[in-house]
């Protein structure tokens, strides 16, 4: 019997989902050997009985909390998709206000009518089986787990520093240009997509496992920058993080 | 073989019939990429930029790529695997000395009693065309480590003696392809001119090394504890750059890759380098070179001991990449072995 997956969304901008719909081929490779169950933009199906689910988005309503908890209760394997799900990723920018600010902000006479809470990754609420970084998420990744789920291999998430594929593919490196880029310190896995097209490095995919910050500001106090000036570009994807706090 | 010179205007004539005729194979060259330099498939002489001073990578992608396919295989009653080599004749024109000491290094590690088809036989087919580097970067130190020159490891080697260029001709190969083009013989006059601009670039060199390279496995030997690994360790991001751009890092990883409808898959080959954090974990979890104090040291010895007492190379050919791309700036192996000799 094939593996029952479902993917559901929490708080994020849904295009985790669409970048999966985005697999061309590999969907048709993909639903022969899985039965998608669950998949909001792309079928109307819907079952409460699945073996893998992919969350995507963040927690941020007490709605929530209990959603997930029953989903993760249906599940064997439950995995965070995208940075959303991972470190609460853009949706954490709230939780530097108070929540009566960001009602206020958003919903303004309305607010009386919505709740919200902090915003907090998926593994925050409940326990996470597989993470799959990135805003949004690399198709490929999400083929290789479930290749790895298929065939009972160890699934590793890629370690090494968004660094590594950058020079790989060539690229002149962003300080080079006299940018700063989150590249030394971000896990990478990417193919350092937003450098090779002329970006630098965001932080999307979180930090690797022992980054060295002291090295960090050295390398910021070098071009003249300190944390604090660089904080509000880092916040963007890693807000939950203890080095985004100041 | 006679060496010859050849005026910058028939050279281009010449790369230009290279790409033409293809009688060497695909020709790659050094060109410009923004503000800086790399190699790469060229269109015509005209983006040739021979008076570079360092390319991005080296150009041992060209016989060892970053990802390489190795073996596709299927699985059933009767499993396929099939090797995947390839061994397509390449020339590269613009290849600076240091870069050809990598190569040369890479033949002895991948070309000895077990040789790796998929490197050797690119290396066998391939031509390159060598170009003295006259304007170093100014962290190369490639002058002391005695790698700025080299009379091996080419089959033609240009040197700019002003209006012309000065051809050393080095393989058979090399000489059968340069006779179609339109050169002079080389004189005792011209060939003191080559001699003269080498020495004069050599003193261009702003790192110097203050031992000889074959001082080095000494120093290390009696430096194991040295202060100097932690001190610069302290500042490593692991971030691997170093390594990733080096002309004589050897090392890659291996993986199986299954296709999604489970019949099959290929395995494939990447670049794996010592500075980074899981290189030297095993199956067991136990990773032996944990901490980064340690994977620093680690390659320092590799490039100034072990590879040299293994091949007769040494590991390190004085390009200056890793002091260039070290954002924490700790990364130069002429820098360290400098500490730690004045720390004696």
């Amino acid at each position: 019997m094939k593996p029952r997956v479902a993917f559901f969304d929490f708080t994020g901008c849904e295009g985790c989902q669409l970048e999966v719909l985005n697999f061309n081929l590999e969907i048709v490779d993909l639903i022969n050997v899985v039965d998608i169950v669950e998949f909001r933009e792309a079928s109307s199906d819907h079952s409460d009985e699945y073996d893998i689910a992919f969350i995507e988005g963040s927690i941020t309503t007490e709605k929530e909390i209990e959603r997930i908890q029953g989903i993760r209760n249906n599940a064997k394997i439950l995995v965070s998709l995208g940075a959303c799900a991972c470190t609460a990723g853009v949706n954490a920018l709230k939780n530097f206000y108070t929540m009566d600010e960001n009602l206020k902000l958003v919903y303004g006479e309305n607010a009386k009518w919505y709740k919200t809470i902090p915003a907090r990754p998926v593994h925050s609420v409940v326990p996470v089986d597989f993470f799959i970084h990135g805003c949004p998420p690399i198709r490929g990744e999400v083929i290789r787990l479930v290749k790895c789920l298929l065939t009972g291999k160890k699934f590793e998430l890629y370690h090494d520093p968004v660094c590594v594929e950058c020079k790989l593919n060539e690229n002149i490196c962003v300080y080079e240009k006299g940018q700063t880029c989150f590249g030394p310190v971000t896990r990478g896995g990417c193919n350092s997509i937003c450098v090779n097209s002329g970006r630098h490095c965001w932080g999307c995919r979180a930090l690797v496992d022992e980054p060295n910050l002291n090295a960090e500001k050295e390398l910021l106090a070098r071009y003249n920058l300190t944390v604090n000036d660089i904080l509000g570009k880092y916040r963007i994807f890693n807000g939950t993080l203890e080095v985004a706090k100041s | 073989m006679q060496n010859r010179v050849i005026s910058k205007k028939d050279l281009a004539g010449f790369v230009d019939d290279l790409i033409k005729t293809k009688a060497a194979g695909e020709v790659i060259g050094i060109q410009a990429k923004d503000s800086k330099f790399n190699f790469g498939p060229l269109k015509n002489a005209a983006e040739l930029r021979l008076d570079y001073d360092i390319a991005l990578l080296p150009p041992k992608k060209y016989f060892f790529p970053q990802i390489e396919t190795v073996l596709k295989y299927e699985f059933g009653a009767t499993p396929k695997v099939e090797p995947v080599v390839n061994d397509k004749a390449m020339c590269l024109i613009g290849v600076h000395p240091f870069d050809i000491r990598g190569l040369l290094l890479f033949d002895a590690v991948y070309g000895g009693a077990n040789p790796d088809a998929n490197l050797m036989m690119k290396r066998q087919k391939s031509v390159i065309i060598g170009v003295d580097c006259l304007t170093p970067n100014p962290k190369a130190f490639a002058a002391s480590m005695g790698t700025a020159v080299t009379d091996e490891g080419f089959d033609l080697m240009l040197t700019d003696i002003g209006n012309d260029y000065f051809v050393t001709v080095g393989t058979n190969k090399g000489d059968s392809l340069i006779k179609k083009a339109k050169t002079k013989e080389a004189t005792a006059a011209d060939q003191e001119k080559r001699d003269k601009v080498r020495k004069d670039a050599l003193k261009k060199y702003q790192v110097t090394l203050k031992m000889k390279p074959d001082e080095i496995p000494a120093l290390l030997d009696a430096n194991w504890e040295s202060k100097v690994f932690n001190d610069k360790a302290a500042t490593c991001f692991s971030c691997g750059s170093c390594v990733m751009v080096c002309p004589t890092c050897v090392c890659f990883d291996v993986q199986d890759d299954p296709a999604l409808n489970l019949k099959g898959g290929e395995r494939y080959r990447r670049w794996d380098a010592c500075m980074l954090s899981e290189f030297a974990k095993v199956a067991s979890g136990e990773n032996f070179r944990e901490h980064k104090e340690q994977r620093f040291r680690h390659r320092m010895y590799r490039k100034g001991k072990y590879l040299l007492e293994r091949y007769k190379y040494l590991g390190c050919v004085g390009c200056g990449r890793c002091a260039i791309a070290c954002l924490a700036q700790i990364a130069s192996p002429a820098e360290t072995f400098n500490l730690i000799k004045e720390a004696k």
